[in-house]
């Protein structure tokens, strides 16, 4: 009797028991996506359907003024790959980004180690490395735009100099450069930082127990714990420069820089869109730097699963 | 919700109450600085005569920001009644579509007629045989110099005034003086040798000055490019061989040296406040007339009326009113260097009395100006294409004679290319007079 009863209620305890979790994870997606909406709505709103409406006007001969514009098909793409100055553009950006990438990533490190070695007053020289990151664009490069003036400039001052940076085409982007390493180092030098502190002491002293000296645990401990953080900086900082524009445009007074030689590839756009008035063709550029950025993300990850497949 | 109604009827009842008008004029200016506070005053003047007229006025940034917000809020029906535009602009800016024409009438209801204007500057505005840009200035490239160095040199005449310069060598000439007598350690000329915007616009006056011209704009359309390259070549060479000859140098800030006793710079007339507050003993002439004949650049802030759907009534007669208002009372706008379009201004005693401006005031009658097409006006498509190029010659990157070819295919170009807003060419008669 009990096990028939048993036989019987099981089926039933189990059938009630797979309700509630349906129950229950209806209600957690019901809760949860009540959580996720104000973002999902925003996300939508602001990032998604821009995307669409991009990739639509992309398509058409759109102007700035927002009336009908009419279908035109690949014409704005076929126009944009053979526009010298957008590839000119592009050349700025990929230019700014070999120069910025190595320089930040030696610097980060090298100031990390700075900071993590020295024993007094360490939250010193945390902060003076970090704040400059902590500054608005504009405020950062409005700064430096100060201290490049010629004439009245502290940095010539200072180094003896009579170098226009700010007005020869072949200082200009050093002189952006130069400014980006002061304000953005902070972030790749906090990386860093966390990294060397995430090395564990015993490999240290194990290392220190054989005999080696500090270059030895420096190339054989330090630098191969540090690939995979160095491998994270290259890539958030590629992807960064490549978007080069604030700062740049702030430096040049919201002008193309000395012949043009600081406009970046998203300035130009900026201008196609809002000095020409054509929406259509700054879309469809947006769309090939998208795709440009793409590939390089995927590049990156690409890379970085052949090496984790090297190693293995 | 009756709270909320009687809350909004008391607020629009404040209002009326506060301003105690009844016709709200909307105007939106890009004038900030020295202008900005020449132009609030003459609108104060403007309300104190005027109490039935409500004037809103609103500063926006100047340059692209105020063309790209003017546009959108007229196609998208949200215009201001009374706006500001460079003249150079207008003729890009789709009139008919985006701008409302002027009714003359009206205009001469108060006060302005086109007999008061010089009357190239005047058919500036007129596009298809109606007004749509109402000139407030000129705005002028000047040759500002020092008196004090350029008395050590010899160089002033019994006038006190900068002798006049006829001919290249002439002026380099007078360079040479300068620089003899000047303060070590600066530069003899201010010229913007890096500057896209100025080296255009110096550009304009030199190319003009030797009877350039760019596009056959007396045909019903611009159908040809017309840009003289050897004429260009001589501009660009003349600018090249003051960096050449050691009077410029590149990248200095020019007004500063001037400020600390550079002899001369070339610079807009908006930097008259500028030197007359720092206690100088200077004066001003139109850039100098070396190839012979008087040309300096000119572009004109011009009242437009950005399209309505429903424009007309009394807001409209008020748009009108506040423009005539003030371009017929302009005084005060010449304290920024600027000259006032309105001629009548220009012969009255208070006018005449302005240093250095009625050394100057010349200009109105020699404009050099950009060819009247959609990719024309201050920061647009044509500056913007063409300047890095002429900075590239006198920086000395490029050859002059390459640089002036290079300026006549992007002039090529630029004729064949769509104007966005109506989808037609320049010589399509995408906006011609």
């Amino acid at each position: 009797m009990t096990t028939s009863a048993q036989t019987v209620v099981a089926p039933a305890r189990a059938k009630t028991a797979a309700a509630t979790a349906t129950v229950r994870r209806k209600q957690g997606f019901q809760h949860g996506g009540w959580f996720v909406a104000p973002f999902l709505a925003l996300f939508a709103l602001f990032v998604v359907w821009p995307l669409l409406r991009g990739v639509y006007l992309s398509f058409t001969d759109a102007n700035i003024s927002g009336d009908a514009a009419s279908f035109v098909g690949l014409d704005n793409y076929r126009e944009a790959l053979n526009d010298q100055a957008m590839w000119d553009a592009l050349g700025h950006s990929a230019y700014f980004t070999l120069l910025v990438v190595p320089c930040i990533t030696v610097l980060a490190f090298l100031l990390a180690m700075l900071a993590h070695h020295i024993e007094r007053g360490k939250w010193l020289w945390r902060l003076c490395f970090f704040a400059p990151f902590l500054l608005p664009s504009t405020v950062a490069a409005n700064m430096w735009q100060w201290l490049f003036t010629q004439g009245i400039g502290l940095f010539n001052e200072t180094f003896g100099l009579t170098t226009p940076w700010l007005t020869d085409k072949s200082y200009a982007m050093l002189a952006i450069v130069i400014a980006t390493l002061w304000w953005t180092v902070g972030f790749s030098f906090l990386l860093y930082l966390a990294a060397l502190q995430g090395i564990p002491d015993h490999l240290y002293e194990a290392a220190k127990l054989d005999g080696a000296n500090a270059w030895h645990r420096m190339v054989h401990i330090t630098l191969p714990m540090m690939r995979h953080i160095t491998g994270l900086v290259i890539a958030l900082q590629a992807l960064a420069s490549l978007q080069l524009f604030d700062q740049a445009v702030v430096m040049m007074d919201f002008s193309p820089g000395p012949e043009l030689s600081t406009r970046s590839f998203v300035q130009y756009t900026l201008e196609q869109g809002f000095t020409s008035y054509r929406v259509g063709y700054a879309s469809a550029m947006s769309i090939i730097f998208f795709v440009i950025i793409a590939a390089v993300a995927l590049a990156r990850m690409a890379l970085l699963r052949n090496r984790e497949e090297g190693t293995r | 919700m009756a709270g909320s109604l009687g809350f909004a009827a008391l607020g629009t009842g404040a209002d009326a109450l506060a301003s105690g008008a009844d016709t709200r004029v909307r105007y939106w200016n890009l004038f900030s600085g020295g202008d900005g506070a020449n132009m609030i005053a003459m609108l104060d003047a403007f309300r104190k005569e005027n109490p039935g007229i409500d004037v809103k006025d609103s500063t926006l940034q100047w340059g692209n920001p105020f063309y790209t917000k003017l546009a959108m809020a007229a196609a998208g029906n949200r215009a201001p009644e009374l706006g500001v535009m460079h003249m150079g602009r207008v003729a890009g800016f789709s009139p008919g579509r985006l701008l409302d024409p002027w009714d003359e009438a009206l205009l001469a209801k108060y006060g302005v007629r086109k007999e008061d204007y010089n009357p190239a500057l005047w058919n500036r505005g007129v596009i298809d045989g109606k007004l749509y840009a109402l000139p407030l200035d000129i705005h002028v490239q000047l040759c500002f110099y020092r008196k004090d160095v350029l008395k050590k040199a010899d160089l002033l005449g019994d006038d006190g005034r900068m002798i006049p310069v006829t001919s290249t060598d002439e002026w380099f000439d007078v360079l040479k003086k300068a620089k003899s007598v000047q303060k070590k350690g600066l530069q003899t000329i201010g010229l913007w040798t890096n500057d896209q915007n100025f080296q255009w616009w110096f550009f304009v006056a030199f190319y003009t000055q030797l009877g350039g011209r760019w596009f056959n704009d007396d045909a019903p359309a611009n159908t040809e490019v017309l840009f003289d390259v050897d004429k260009a070549t001589q501009v660009l060479e003349f600018f090249r061989q003051h960096v050449t000859d050691g009077y410029v140098i590149p990248g200095a800030p020019t007004g500063e040296q001037f400020i600390n006793g550079a002899p001369f710079t070339w610079e807009g007339n908006w930097s008259v406040p500028v030197f007359s507050g720092a206690k100088l003993d200077y004066g001003a002439t139109p850039l100098p007339p070396v190839f012979g004949k008087q040309a300096t650049h000119a572009e004109s802030h011009a009242f437009v009326l950005p399209h309505q759907s429903g424009r007309g009534g009394a807001t409209n007669e008020a748009a009108h009113e506040l423009a005539a208002y003030v371009v017929t009372h302009a005084l005060q706008w010449a304290a920024g260097g600027h000259i006032p379009a309105y001629t009548p201004t220009l012969s009255t005693a208070a006018y005449k009395k302005l240093e250095p401006q009625n050394e100057y005031v010349s200009a109105m009658d020699h404009q050099a100006t950009e060819p009247k097409v959609w990719f024309a006006g201050s920061t647009g498509v044509l500056a913007q294409d063409l300047g890095p190029v002429v900075v590239s010659s006198t920086m000395g990157s490029a050859k002059p004679d390459a640089v002036a070819r290079t300026m006549k295919s992007h002039l090529t170009k630029l004729l064949a290319s769509k104007n966005p807003m109506d989808g037609k060419t320049a010589a399509q008669g995408g906006a011609v007079a």
